[in-house]
Order: structure tokens, then C-alpha cells, then sequence
């Protein structure tokens, strides 16, 4: 037994202070290697490595396909697109599409525009929506199951539907009629007239507002609708960010708060020093989200601004005179200048993904969403 | 003593000292609350709901703008409503054909985005790179790139964007019915199966497009399922396949019902939407109160459609009582 024991132990071939190597009695290497690659689990991990490869990349492809064709396209000269043999590299390389879209279309004035609008809504959106989703997450209120309702509610109504009555909103901008009210007109609360005749007896408004604030402001041609949109929590699927958002505050232990109010800090306080700095991947996901899909807005930017001078980006989708042709290829070369405009709307957007890709991820990992 | 006693009593009396009852910290926290929602509930009582009361409004009457002045509305009853139900002999049609391109397309985002996330879930090479691959149609195809000027067709997508010019381009669909009802013709599979899935090969690429935002929500769903669970199940022997539908489908059902609801309004909103563009093609202006009662029609509709399947779905729906 004893003797077994010790033939059994494993033959010491070096010992240092820290180390120690030994030598087992293993099977030889080909039959672990063997047992390793030729096994069934081994197949099965391989065949299901390779399946996911392939649908990946091939996924991956039918995403980034359409903007290499665009990308090809972009670069290509008139003669290319009545070339058979030419599909995807230019033979006539050319850069005028770029030059001309930047120099005719004004792309600058666009992409200033643009960026203050998106910019700042993207901003005063992601903050609101935080406050509101806090709100709605940590503070137990009477309401509150109703106010989520209303958020989802102004997200399940799109905004298509209710086009003209914004329009009209903020063409005749009155909220509850106080500018009529102050013009000496009654109070307009559903159809119901409520007069008053005192303020219409002392007339407080100047003469020359008068003639302006009959029937309201009108708030088109500026950024005002977007920026009320926005801080009121009504924009483009705010419902959506404040449901994500919430749901992210609710994965936020309370013994947090709960300390730091114990501490003496401020509800605000607290949540300015401790909430927000915890998630900064969120709300750069948020961000994300608000500023991209403003910046390719179509529906808002073409509601509220109703003049041809203020040039936003999807003005500059258009063909630019000196690039008129008229030849066989016309159709595939206009559509192509037109795709090369969609390239350079979404250039900013892409260089901007790339470096918030990183937040995107995380943030969404963090969130945690439950449908409770 | 006794006089000091008096003298206490006394001041006590002249003066009540008025003790101010501080709030207490669940009320505080009301207030907070409150505090917290406000801009929201002010602009939803304030510009929302007259909004939609105005919108209302509008369907069911004609506007007149009068220049410097605002509007006028001449009442028409119910006249927009009957006229697209019973006069317009396309809409009924359209809204049907409408509902079927809904029905279809759900379960086919829902079933690919689910299948997508439990993909990019795994531990694999180049996670983070496909990833950001797939969710740049949730950035890029909004807006004015979701528009028919950009909206690609399954020719495009595979190649025939960039036409010889010669007239000729590639077959429209990739796989025929034909072939692939050879290829089942073994298999106890029906025709409208066959049918099913044919189509969605050749619609792969907008369901990739559309189920970004989807593929994001399972996959933040996925990463709240605690791994302790998937450890002790394959303990317990349990294979990959049993895992699945055992673990991962029941935790992630509350996302499969917040995710078929988002779909129903996205697939609804959406410009390229048979309905919407129908309804946006037939009005002669913003102002035309048709197009209105048909958007009102449409919506209430879909609402239905948003709380039967809600309904259904949640008596699937399992949750995990954390409490």
C-alpha cells in the first residue's frame, strides 16, 4: 500500500522557492488529442462556429451592401454608368458629385442647420426625458401609473396622425388662448368662451402687438416648435426614451439615494451628483438615438419650416444643375448623384456612431429593460 | 417652582406655539415626483391633449384659413368618416391589405430579431464588430434614408443596383416558390408554409432593416437573465436546445410583448406603410378633412390591434418576482 502510494506520486523535476514542476503519468498526446478534436461535442461546436460565421457575415452584408453600392457609385463618372463591364469600381473616377452637391447645394449652410437643430434638441430631450423617467421610476406618487399611461400614450399616437393640428398649434400659437386673453378676447378652454370684459375694457396690449397676436404667434420658420417639442417631452418617440430611460433607474439599487439623502443631500442634489453620473452610457445611447434620427427628420423640419431659406439637410438631395445630362444613363447617374447626397447626410452620423458605438452597447446591456 | 410652572403655563397660553408639521419623507418624495414629471404632464395638459382634441376637431369639420385672422371650421358631422367606409371604394381595401402586410411582417421581425439577439449574445470572435454592423440601420434607415428615394429593393440589395444600363437586371426574387417547394416536397410541409417563408427570404432585407431597435431590446433582455440560472440547468444536464426553450424563452417573454407591441406602431407609422401612403396620396391638402378621418379610423384600429394582442400575449408573459 504504502509502496504503491509512493511509485503513484507525482516524480518531482524541479523545485524553486515559487515553483514547482512536475511530471504526471498522462495518456500520450495523440490519444488526448484524440479524445480532444474527434469527439462529437467537438464537430458539433465546430459546424455551429462555421453556421454562425456564415449568417453573420452574411447579415452583415445585406446591411452594408446598399452603402457600398453608394459608396461605388459616388465615385463614378458619367460614362460609367452606360459601361457594362463597370459595376462596382470606377473606371471614370470622379469626385464631382461630392464637389458639386458641397458647392451648389450648399451643404455647409445645411449641415450648420441641421446641427443646431438636431443638436440641441437631442440635448434638451435627453435631459427632460431623464428627469421625467426618474420621476417616474424612484418617486411612488399618486399619478404616477397614470402619467406613464400618457407616456405611452404620446407614443402610440404617431405624429402623422395629428400633422395638422401641430401645424396649426404652433402656426396660431396660443396656449389657452393667453394671448387672446391679454388682446381682451375670452378665454378659449374646448369650445367653451370665457369672456372677459375687464381686460378688454383696460387694454393692456400695445397696438402694434395687437395686429400681430390675433389668433395666436406664429412659431414657424424658427426653432421654437422644436425646442417646446422637446422640453415638454413630446417629440419624436420621447415615449420611447422615457420607457428605456425608466427602466434603467428602476435597475438602480435605492440604498444609493437612500444614503445620500440620510447624508443630508437634496433630492435635486442627489440626483445631479450620484443619478446622473451613473448613467452617462445611457444617456449617450438616448442621445444617440434623438440626434440621429432628428438630423434625417424629414416630417418635423418640413412642418415647421415652411420657407426655402432655411436649408436643411434633405435639401440637399437634389440634383445640381451642372451635373444635367442628357444621354442614355441619365436615370442611373441622377439616382446615383441622389445617393451620393444620402451619403453625405449620414457621413457625420456614421463618424459620430463609431465613437459612441461603445455607449450604445453598454448602455443598452445596463438597461435592463422589463416590460413590468 | 409653582410660580414658574405658571409662567410657562402662561406664556404657553398667550403664545400657542403654531408647531409646523414637516412633511414627511414619502410625501417629500411625492413632491419630488412631481417635481420630476413636470415638463412632461405640462405639455402633455397643455399642448398634447389639445392637440388631439384639436385633431379631432378638424376631422369632422371643414377648415377655411382666413388670412391675419386664424381659421374657420364649417361643421360636416360625420360626413368625412362615412364617406371614406362607404363612398371610397379603395380604402376598406387598402386598410385590409394593410392589416395582412402587418400580420405577416410581426412574427417575422419578432422571430428574427429574437434569433439575432440570442446570437450576438454568445461569446464569439468579432462580437462587438457585428454588433455595430447591425445596428446601424437603427441610426441610418430613418427619416429621410427610410424615403422611396432610398428604400432599396431585394435587387438592389444583392447587386443589380448598379445597372449595365442594357435593360436587363437580375431576377427579382432569390429563391422561386418552385424551387423550394422541390425542396420540401419530402416534408409534410403545406403550401402556405412554403409560401411563408419564401416570401420572407425575399423581404430579408427590410425585416433586417426594421428589427434594429427590436435586436437592441432582446438583447438588453438576454443580458438580465442571471447566469446562475444557465449554471445550475447545466448541472443539471441540460442540453442546448432544452436551455432555450425552458430558460431563455420564458425570461424573455416580457420583452417579446413590449417588442410585438413597438413593432405594431412602428410598422404603422411608417412612411412606406400601404395605408399611410395611401392616405398621404389621396388628400389634396394638409387640410383636407378626409385625410384626417381616415388617420383617426386607421389609428383607433390599430389600437384595437395593440390591445388584443397585448392581451393575448400577456397571459404567456412570465415574470421573475424579484421581491
Amino acid at each position: 500500500m504504502n509502496a504503491q502510494n509512493i511509485e503513484n506520486k507525482p516524480k518531482v523535476r524541479k523545485e524553486t522557492k515559487n515553483k514547482i514542476k512536475v511530471d504526471f503519468e498522462r495518456s500520450p498526446l495523440k490519444d488526448r488529442l484524440k479524445a480532444k478534436f474527434l469527439s462529437f461535442f467537438f464537430l458539433k461546436k465546430v459546424v455551429w462556429y462555421i453556421f454562425r460565421l456564415v449568417l453573420l457575415v452574411g447579415i452583415s452584408y445585406i446591411v452594408l451592401f446598399p452603402y457600398i453600392t453608394w459608396i461605388a457609385g459616388s465615385f463614378m463618372g458619367p460614362d460609367d454608368f452606360v459601361d457594362v463591364t463597370v459595376r462596382l469600381i470606377p473606371k471614370d473616377f470622379s469626385l464631382d458629385m461630392y464637389k458639386e452637391i458641397w458647392a451648389q447645394n450648399n451643404y455647409m449652410q445645411a449641415f450648420t442647420n441641421t446641427l443646431i437643430i438636431s443638436g440641441m434638441s437631442a440635448l434638451i430631450q435627453t435631459f427632460i426625458c431623464c428627469f421625467v423617467a426618474y420621476g417616474l421610476a424612484k418617486f411612488k406618487f399618486k399619478g404616477n401609473a397614470i402619467v406613464m399611461l400618457a407616456v405611452v400614450f404620446s407614443l402610440v399616437v404617431p405624429h402623422r396622425t395629428i400633422e395638422l393640428s401641430i401645424f396649426m398649434n404652433f402656426r396660431y400659437f396660443d396656449i389657452l388662448g393667453i394671448f387672446q386673453f391679454l388682446n381682451g378676447g375670452g378665454i378659449n378652454l374646448f369650445g367653451f368662451t370665457i369672456n372677459n370684459s375687464f381686460l378688454q375694457a383696460i387694454d393692456i396690449i400695445p397696438d402694434t402687438m395687437k395686429n400681430f397676436s390675433t389668433g395666436g404667434v406664429n412659431l414657424l420658420d424658427s426653432y421654437w416648435p422644436m425646442i417646446i417639442l422637446s422640453v415638454t417631452g413630446l417629440a419624436f418617440k420621447n415615449g420611447l426614451y422615457i420607457f428605456m430611460l425608466r427602466q434603467f433607474f428602476k435597475g438602480v439599487p435605492d440604498e444609493l439615494e437612500e444614503s445620500a439623502y440620510i447624508d443630508g443631500s437634496g433630492i435635486m442634489h442627489t440626483f445631479f451628483t450620484i443619478i446622473l453620473p451613473l448613467s452617462i452610457p445611457m444617456m449617450v445611447t438616448v442621445f444617440l438615438f434623438a440626434f440621429s434620427w432628428q438630423w434625417t427628420d424629414q416630417f418635423y423640419t418640413g412642418l415647421f419650416f415652411t420657407n426655402t431659406k432655411t436649408i436643411l439637410m434633405d435639401d440637399i438631395v437634389k440634383v445640381p444643375t451642372t451635373l444635367k445630362i442628357d444621354y442614355a444613363g441619365t436615370a442611373l447617374y441622377e439616382d446615383a448623384i441622389v445617393k451620393a447626397g444620402g451619403l453625405m447626410i449620414i457621413m457625420p452620423l456614421v463618424v459620430m456612431y463609431l465613437f459612441c458605438q461603445k455607449f450604445l452597447v453598454q448602455g443598452i446591456e445596463r438597461s435592463g429593460l422589463t416590460a413590468d | 417652582m409653582t410660580q414658574e410652572t405658571v409662567k410657562v403655563n402662561k406664556t404657553k397660553a398667550l403664545k400657542p406655539v403654531k408647531k409646523r408639521k414637516s412633511a414627511s419623507l414619502d410625501k417629500k418624495k411625492a413632491r419630488g415626483g412631481w417635481l420630476f414629471v413636470l415638463p412632461f404632464v405640462i405639455g402633455f395638459v397643455l399642448l398634447y391633449i389639445p392637440m388631439i382634441y384639436d385633431s379631432l376637431l378638424f376631422s369632422f369639420n371643414q377648415i377655411e384659413i382666413v388670412p391675419r385672422q386664424g381659421y374657420t371650421l364649417k361643421p360636416l358631422g360625420w360626413g368625412a368618416y362615412s364617406a371614406a367606409l362607404f363612398e371610397n371604394t379603395q380604402f376598406v381595401p387598402t386598410l385590409l391589405k394593410g392589416l395582412q402586410g402587418l400580420a405577416f411582417d410581426i412574427p417575422m421581425i419578432l422571430i428574427f430579431s429574437l434569433f439575432m439577439a440570442v446570437l450576438l449574445n454568445q461569446k464569439m470572435v468579432g462580437r462587438a464588430a457585428f454588433r455595430a454592423i447591425l445596428f446601424v440601420p437603427v441610426i441610418l434607415s430613418t427619416g429621410i434614408l427610410g424615403g422611396a428615394q432610398f428604400t432599396m429593393t431585394q435587387t438592389d440589395a444583392m447587386g443589380g443596383a448598379i445597372d449595365d444600363g442594357s435593360g436587363t437586371s437580375a431576377s427579382e426574387e432569390i429563391v422561386s416558390a418552385i424551387d423550394l417547394q422541390k425542396f420540401f416536397e419530402g416534408m409534410v410541409v403545406g403550401q402556405e408554409l412554403v409560401e411563408y417563408v419564401t416570401v420572407a427570404i425575399n423581404n430579408i432585407f427590410s425585416i433586417v432593416n426594421r428589427s434594429g431597435v427590436q435586436i437592441l431590446i432582446f438583447l438588453a433582455g438576454l443580458q438580465s437573465i442571471s447566469p446562475a440560472i444557465y449554471e445550475s440547468v447545466q448541472i443539471d444536464g441540460a442540453t442546448a436546445w432544452e436551455t432555450f426553450w425552458k430558460i431563455t424563452f420564458p425570461m424573455i417573454t416580457p420583452m417579446i410583448l413590449v417588442n410585438a407591441v413597438y413593432t405594431i406602431i412602428d410598422a404603422f407609422t411608417m412612411e412606406t406603410n400601404v395605408v399611410m401612403s395611401y392616405i398621404n396620396n389621396t388628400k389634396s391638402s394638409i387640410i383636407d378633412a378626409s385625410g384626417l378621418a381616415m388617420s383617426w379610423m386607421y389609428f383607433l384600429l390599430v389600437i384595437v390591434i395593440i390591445a388584443a394582442v397585448a392581451g393575448i400575449f400577456s397571459t404567456f408573459v412570465f415574470y421573475q418576482k424579484r421581491n
